[in-house]
This record gives structure tokens, sequence and C-alpha cells, in this order.
């Protein structure tokens, strides 16, 4: 099982962080519950392995040994990462179980996205969010493989190398994912509790018109919904007025265009209402807060991602004055009424 | 105007920006100089204590008297001056607050919470920690005597009759050897009618600011660790319980029911007004039973009254028996809703599975180490809170509504005997006016000669209305004096619903006024979500509800129970006071209408048929013309 290269994703499919990666296992999980995923195939850690292991050890043995505040060590992480990604081109192999699974999954070119999903990420300490690339809209099998491999190579930009030395995580791997593209009208995250107060009754969403990727990197100012986890009620509405909208096509990358109607709400009160389901789903299964993104396709909800929420679920919630040890309601009322 | 102007007009006027007007700058509207005579010498202000009463944060208590009081009504603010005071500060030593002091400035009612000396703190608590643990521990126990209590003195003041004295008196007096004159037990029997009411008082906030405390923790409890939850979940944890409050409102669904199944719906659906209506009724046998049935259900579940807020506060709204036109338009509204095949019983079960859904999950998403103490408080909430809702139904609608009815009937006594030129008379004075006329008549009746009343209270009473009048012309300043920095007193927070935002809202609204703008936006709490634009129609009495138009939009100081009908038609309601927990916002949740309650000057601000907007996501009105 451990010498699987490509792993299409099947509501049957096993495997693990270490295998699929973060995303990969994320989305592994999701399928198997048969939540509503996009088709995607996972290009395994076993195939970086085999395609670029050697290389890939001998770039991190060398990087170990720098010092990362000496000014060239933005030009070693580049050589680094051409190094990686030359190399992989000689591992013809792997790149040939690539092209036949995207020919698999995508066989009208309808384009896939082509998303990092490393070994390390999402592990509940360190969420690697926006430290790997990401490709949307690639189509046709040369520019997918050349995609997968750009991503392999991806580990060793300057940032994911400093990411990984402040949080202390040694030898990554990269796995990769290939979906086929969701042709998003809106898209954007969840949150199975408020990032800001810890309040786990709660589920926020923001979401813009449009691809989700500009929220996430915060070109978009996004609409914001707070929605009681238990009784759906929509706590707070706070719409804000979009003017354009990051959309694609395959094989022809992302543009920006104008958002139709500015100012209606990205989401309607039933997607809400379905995204409370999903995200509530998502908690139980997860048995901790998660945050997910998606994209909205016609009436569909898709996932594109799940990760442990990482701030509040490493802190904990914030602290409560811990319930008289005295039992008895009267206790709790003397507590209330002295409080300061 | 440009940001950087704007900062200089606030450093500049910055002291008087953040107080309210003192008390005693604030002068009697014109014609009304003296309206002190109105009322009690210990409920004014006065030069003699202004260095405290100036430093002090008062607020007109819109909640329970937002009109001008009539001299007699004054006994009301009495009543619970004293005893919530009692119950706080001396009996349950209440470890933050003492009691609620009150004064009267141009007739309207002005309170502040006093707040017990930081160092009593945990004596205090001590001591209410004793005390209070007792009657939370025996809570089914003492509310089940508490009603024998007060349904007693229901019934005491229910048998005294006031009726003009007679010119000889009845043989019983002496063949059963009572030995008291009627013109003795006339004197009594007011004095009664009045220590019962103060009695009832001592009930009234034996069980409620305790039971209050503990609603307050539950909620605290919840917040604290669900900092996003709304105050409207929190109540629907505890809510639902089928308690009497609601039972007129059933009795009239039973009525709707049964004039159905007589086959008379079509008699209440066509008449226009209760004479009519009663007479086409009397035709048939069928009427006539429903009659018969409706005057049965008079006593005691048409003891309603109609204030608009505090159900009771004062002799001047009526009650149902007053007005049978009120009960008449909801039993009307319930035929016409069977008939349109609409579920009109409320759906108890459901309501309460839904709190058990809601409290479990919540529960679930607490702390484990929380669970337990989940547990208890939302229990004790729950048992507290069918004597928080009750009590309105036995004190302010059935005692009070008694109490003035007895009230009117003395008038109407004294006016025969001819202390008094005309009923309403007796409302201009003071309740110890009264006891003095009272023994004027007596006196005059047991010597056989004239009471000097009626001469001696004409000019007194028609100077008396006129200053009335001209106090009621003028709406009451919303504040006084210095607010404190944070409002976390519980009990002004929780029953007034005013907390430190809705402060810093007035006094918005004074600067903007003080500037000479118009106010167009006004801030209040979310009472029941959604959002609905329409004419406004200001509503003060439930006379004026007749005025309401289908997807016209209720501004009214507050609703009352009995204003039901008019939530079938109006798009959304603003009250000017009320917290989540007010009528007005459980009704509208319950009919799924936008409601802003607490939004403090509304109806001094919006017009008639002004179109205006109510956000009740947010809890903002925004006027649109």
């Amino acid at each position: 099982m451990s010498e699987r290269h490509i792993i299409d994703l099947l509501p049957g499919t096993d495997g693990n962080v270490a295998e699929l990666g973060g995303k990969g296992a994320g989305l592994a999980g999701m399928i198997r519950r048969e939540l509503p995923v996009p088709p995607a195939f996972v290009v395994s850690t076993t195939a970086f392995r085999t395609a670029v292991g050697a290389p890939a050890g001998r770039v991190d043995d060398r990087l170990d040994g720098l010092d990362a505040d000496d000014p060239a060590f933005a030009g070693h992480c580049a050589r680094a990462r051409a190094e990686v990604y030359e190399a992989s081109a000689a591992a013809t192999g792997v790149l040939d179980e690539i092209a036949a699974a995207y020919d698999r999954l995508d066989p009208a070119g309808g384009g896939v996205a082509v998303r990092s999903s490393s070994a390390a990420e999402d592990s509940g300490n360190a969420s690697f969010a926006g430290e790997h690339d990401s490709y949307l809209w690639v189509g046709g099998r040369d520019a997918v493989v050349e995609r997968v491999r750009a991503c392999w190579a991806g580990l060793y930009t300057e940032r994911a190398v400093r990411y990984r030395r402040r949080t202390g995580v040694r030898g990554d791997a990269m796995a990769v994912v290939v979906q086929r593209m969701v042709d998003a009208r809106a898209a954007g995250v969840l949150m199975t509790l408020n990032p800001v107060s810890g309040d786990r009754s709660v589920i926020v969403v923001e979401s813009v018109f449009g691809l989700g990727e500009p929220l996430v990197s915060a070109e978009v100012t996004p609409d914001r919904f707070v929605l009681d986890k238990v009784t759906g009620e929509i706590r707070r509405r706070e719409t804000v007025e979009q003017s354009r909208r990051l959309t694609g096509s395959a094989g022809r990358g992302t543009r920006w265009e104008p958002v139709p109607e500015p100012g209606a709400p990205s989401l309607s009160d039933a997607e809400l209402g379905r995204l409370r389901e999903l995200g509530r789903e998502l908690e139980r299964g997860a048995g901790h807060p998660v945050d997910v993104e998606f994209a909205v396709e016609g009436d569909r909800i898709h996932l594109l991602q799940v990760r442990p929420e990482t701030v509040w679920s490493r802190t904990g919630p914030a602290p409560q004055p811990a319930a008289p040890a005295a039992a008895g309601a009267v206790h709790l009322v003397l507590a209330t009424l002295t409080a300061r | 105007m440009s940001p950087i102007a704007s900062d200089e007009k606030a450093t500049d006027s910055m002291t008087s920006d953040n107080r309210f007007p003192s008390p005693f700058d604030i002068e009697a509207p014109e014609g009304a100089q003296g309206w002190e005579q109105l009322y009690n010498w210990y409920h004014l202000f006065g030069e003699d204590r202004r260095e405290q009463d100036e430093q002090r944060f008062w607020f007109q208590d819109r909640l329970h008297h937002p009109e001008v009081l009539h001299p007699y009504d004054e006994i009301q603010c009495e009543c619970w001056w004293q005893a919530l005071g009692a119950f706080n500060t001396r009996v349950f030593a209440m470890p933050p607050a003492f009691g609620v002091d009150q004064r009267v400035l141009n007739g309207y009612l002005y309170v502040t919470p006093v707040p017990a000396p930081p160092e009593d703190l945990a004596a205090r608590a001590e001591l209410f920690g004793r005390r209070a643990g007792y009657y939370y521990e025996n809570w089914d126990s003492i509310y089940a005597e508490w009603k024998t209590k007060v349904l007693a003195c229901l019934d005491r003041i229910t048998k005294i009759s006031f009726e003009p004295l007679p010119d000889i008196e009845p043989e019983s007096v002496v063949f059963e050897r009572t030995g008291q004159s009627s013109g003795y037990r006339m004197i009594r029997d007011f004095s009664d009618l009045v220590q019962t009411m103060y009695e009832t008082y001592q009930y009234h906030f034996e069980l409620l600011n305790v039971g209050y405390a503990a609603y307050l923790t539950f909620f605290q409890f919840v917040r604290e660790r669900f900092p996003d939850i709304s105050d409207q979940t929190i109540s629907r944890m505890v809510g639902g319980l089928r308690v009497d409050l609601y039972r007129p409102d059933d009795e009239l669904k039973r009525l709707a029911r049964e004039a159905e199944q007589l086959g008379i719906g079509d008699v209440l659906l066509e008449g226009t007004d209760p004479a009519s209506v009663f007479a086409a009724l009397d035709a048939t046998d069928e009427g006539r039973q429903w009659r018969t049935d409706w005057d049965k259900t008079k006593d005691p579940w048409f003891l309603i009254n109609t204030d608009p807020g505090h159900p009771g506060a004062s002799h001047v709204h009526p009650t149902w028996i007053d007005e049978p036109a009120i009960p008449l338009a909801t039993v009307k509204e319930y035929v016409r809703r069977l008939r349109a095949g609409e579920q009109i019983d409320r759906d108890t079960a459901g309501v309460l599975a839904e709190r058990d859904r809601i409290s479990g999950e919540y529960r679930e998403l607490l702390d484990p180490a929380d669970r337990t103490a989940f547990d208890q408080i939302v229990e004790l909430a729950r048992t507290v809170f069918a004597y928080i809702e009750e009590h309105v139904l036995y004190i302010e609608h059935w005692m009070w509504a008694t109490f003035w009815a007895k009230s009117k009937d003395l008038s109407r006594a004294l006016t025969a005997m001819g202390a008094l030129d005309d009923p309403e008379d007796m409302f201009f004075l003071r309740r110890t006016e009264v006891a003095e006329t009272l023994y004027d008549v007596v006196a005059a009746w047991s010597v056989g000669g004239t009471p000097r009343g009626a001469n001696y209270w004409r000019p007194i009473v028609e100077q008396r209305r006129g200053i009335y009048e001209k106090l009621r012309a003028q709406p009451p300043v919303l504040a006084m004096g210095p607010p404190p920095a944070e409002i976390n007193e519980p009990f002004t927070v929780m029953l007034w619903g005013i907390t430190t935002a809705s402060v810093s809202e007035w006094l918005a609204q004074r600067r903007t006024t003080d500037q000479g703008e118009k106010v167009t936006v006004l801030r209040g709490v979310a009472g029941s979500p959604g959002v609905a634009e329409g004419p406004a129609r200001v509503v003060r009495t439930v006379g004026e509800l007749l005025t309401v138009q289908a997807g016209d939009i209720l501004v009214c100081p507050a609703t009352s129970p009995s204003w039901s009908t008019v939530f079938g038609q109006v798009a959304a309601t603003v009250s000017d006071v009320g917290g989540i927990m007010s009528h007005t916002a459980i009704v509208c949740r319950e009919y799924g209408l936008p409601a802003v309650v607490g939004a403090g000057n509304a109806v001094a601000t919006i017009r008639d048929g002004q179109r205006i907007r109510v956000d009740g996501d947010t809890g903002v009105v925004t006027i649109l013309d």
C-alpha cells in the first residue's frame, strides 16, 4: 500500500496524512463520509519520494547547515527549488502515471486545480496555510504534470523553508491534490467557532463572489455571517459591496471580472443553512473545531478543504472562572452577583 | 461636517456631553408651576438633599410609569419603592444592590438604583447565600404558599364595597350587634384597601428579585462561555412553560372555538361594536349559551389591564371587563384564523422540545467541567421563571384591576354624597387627602350635616387638572445627572434594559438635538429578527390601536398582552422600553415580526405616518422621510 503513487479519492479510499498530505487526507476523510467533494486524485508522498526523494534529501541537509539570517539564504533556497524541479523531469515513470490519472479525471478537459498537500501541513500545530502553492484552472496533461512538479519544488520556496524552521518541522514530503475545478459562483471559508472569541456555539462564514482565493489572500473584503450552531439563527450579517470577482477557464488560469450584482449578499440564507449543517457534521466527525473551504456551483456546495482550527484548538477557549466547587446553584448566583 | 470639525465640537462641550442635565436645572413647563403640590413631599427633589441627589444618575422609569402620574396613583410607585427596597436591602441582603430610589419631577417618576457599599459585599454575600439559598431550595412550596397569600389579599379587597352611606343603618347593625356604623367601615375599608396593596407588594418582592438573580445568573453563565450567543437563544432554554399568564389568551381561543361549534362565528365576525354583537347573540339560544360562558369567563380571566408596558400602573387604562371590545376583537381574529385553517393553539409541546434540544446541544458544547453547574443553574432558572412570568397575572393584573375598580367605586360614592363634583376628581387628590376627604364625608353624614369636600377641593382640583394637562404636554427628559462609566448593576440591566450602550445612545441623541439636527436613527435592542419598512403608527393607548392598518409599523411606549390583535396586522414593532424578554419582543418573535425594543425615544421622535425602517437583526430604526 505504501507503494501507491496515484490514489483516486473514493468513498472506499484509505490513507493518512503521511501518504496523502494534510489537504489530501482531509479530502479523503470527507469523501469517506460521502460529503460533497469534487472528484480528485492525490499524487502521494510516495510518488514525491520516488521522483525527487534523493535530491530533496540532499537539499534538506544542505539547507539545515545554513544560517537563515545570512543575506545569501534566499539565493540558497531558490537554487534548492530549481534543483528539485529539474531533477523531477527525470522521473518519467511517475510523470506518466500522473498524466494517465489526469486523463481519467478530466477527459473533457474542463480544467482542474493542482494543490500542494504536504505531510506536515494541517497537523493541528501548524497549518501551513498559504505557505505552499496551488494552481487553478489548469488544463491539459502537460500543464498538469508541470504544475505537480512545481508543487514538489514548492517545498523549497524561501517562505516555506522559513516557516518549517519556525515551527520546528524537519524533512517534509509533498503530496499533490489534483481535483476537478469548481466553477464557483461564490466561495469562502467557514470556521466552527468564532476565531476572535473562541465561542464554539457559532459558525462563522466568510464568502466572496467567484473563487475563494482572493478571500484567503485578503485581496477582497468578504461578506461575513455568524450563525448559531444550535438554532441556525443568523446572528450577524455583514455584507460588503464587492465589485470584482476572480474567475477562470481551463488552461487559461484565472482572471478578474466585475460582479454582476454588486451589493447583493454572496450567499443566500438557504446556502448558509446548508453550510451550518456541513460545518457541524465536519466538526462532529473531526472531534474538534475545524475550518473549511467551500465553493458554490449552481445549487451545490462543494467542500474543498478541511483542517483543524489551529489557534483555539491549541489554547482552548477563553478561560472562564471555574464554577464554584461547592455544588449548588446559590453559589453560582452569588458568584454572579459579587463579580466586579 | 468634516471629521476635524466634529472633533473640535466634541472637545468643546466635553463636560456637558457626558452627563445629563441636573434635576435642579429642569424647569416646570409653562403653566405647570406649583406642580409639586400634586405629589407627596418625600417623593420630590429638594434643596435640603440637593448635594446627594445631584450626584446620582436618575432615569425616567418608562418601564412602569411612562405617563404623568395622577396624584392618587402615586401609591403604585410607593408600593414597589418600599417593598423592592426592603427585600433587596434588608431581607435578602442582595450583595451588590440596595433598593431603587424614586423621585417625581414634573409629574414623571425617576429612579436610581442604590448600590450597596463595596465594603459590605462579603458580609452581605454570606447572608444572601443562606437566605436566598433557603428560598431556592424550597421554591416550589414557598411559591404555593405565596399564591395562597396573594389570593387571600385579592379576596379581601374583592369583598370591599364602597356605596353611598345609608340614611338609616340596616337592621343588622342592631340585631346582629355589629356595633359599627357604615361610616366607620368606609374609612376602615379604604385603609384596608391601601394596606392590602402594600401587603401584596411585600409578597411581590418576596420572590421577584431573588428569582431575577437566579435568572440573571443563568444568562451570565451562558454568555460568559458563549460570548456570541443571543439573548433570545438563552431565553429559549428557559421559557416555554405553560404558565397561568397565557391563560386569558387561551380562554379567548376556547371561546372562539366554541363560537364556531355553536354556529355563531358569523355574529362575531360581522359585529362592529360590543353592544350590537351582544344584542345579536341574545337573539338566539346558541348566542345566549355563548354569552353565559363569556360572562362566566370574565372573572377572573378578563381582569386584564391594558396599560402600555406595565399593567396596572395607573387607574386610567381600562380592563378587558371595562372595554369588552378588546377581548371581542381578539376572539374575532381567532375565529377568522380558524376559518383560514390556521392552528391557533400555542405549540407548547413543540416549544418545550425545542427548549430541551437547544439547551442539550449547548450543554454538549460546554467544557465537561462546567456541565454540572449548567444543569443546576438552568434548572433553577426554569424554576424561578414561572414566578417571574406568573406574578404579573396575580398582582399587576388581578390585584391592580381590582384596586382601581374599588377606588372608582369609592370615587363614585364620594361624588354621590357631595364630597366631590366628579368621580375623576378623586384621582387628583393624594392618597392622604382622600383619607381626609373620607373623614369629612363620614363626619358630615354622621351628624346629619353637609361635607365641606366639594367646595374645599373644587378650586384645588381645577388648578391641578390644569397643571396635569401642562405636564402631560411635555415629554420627560430621559435621564438626569452623571451616568456611571459603566452600567453593571444587575437589576438596572435586567429589569429596565438600561445598559452602558443605551445611555451613550441617549447622550448622542441629546447632542444631535442640541445641535438643532434631526434624529434620524434610533438604536435599541434587537428584539425579534428581520427587516421591514412601512408607515409608522404611533400608539400610546389601547384605544388608538383601532387606527392601525395592515402593513403599518407599530411605534409605542411598550405593548401589553391585551394588545394581541394588532400583531396580526402590523409589519414590525418599535417600543421605547423593554429588553429581550419584554412582552413586545416575545410576541413579535412568536408572530415572526421584526422588532426593536428599548429604542428610547421613538414615540416622541417618530411622527405618525413617517416611513421608517426597522432592523430587528441589529436593533436599528431609521426614519426614512
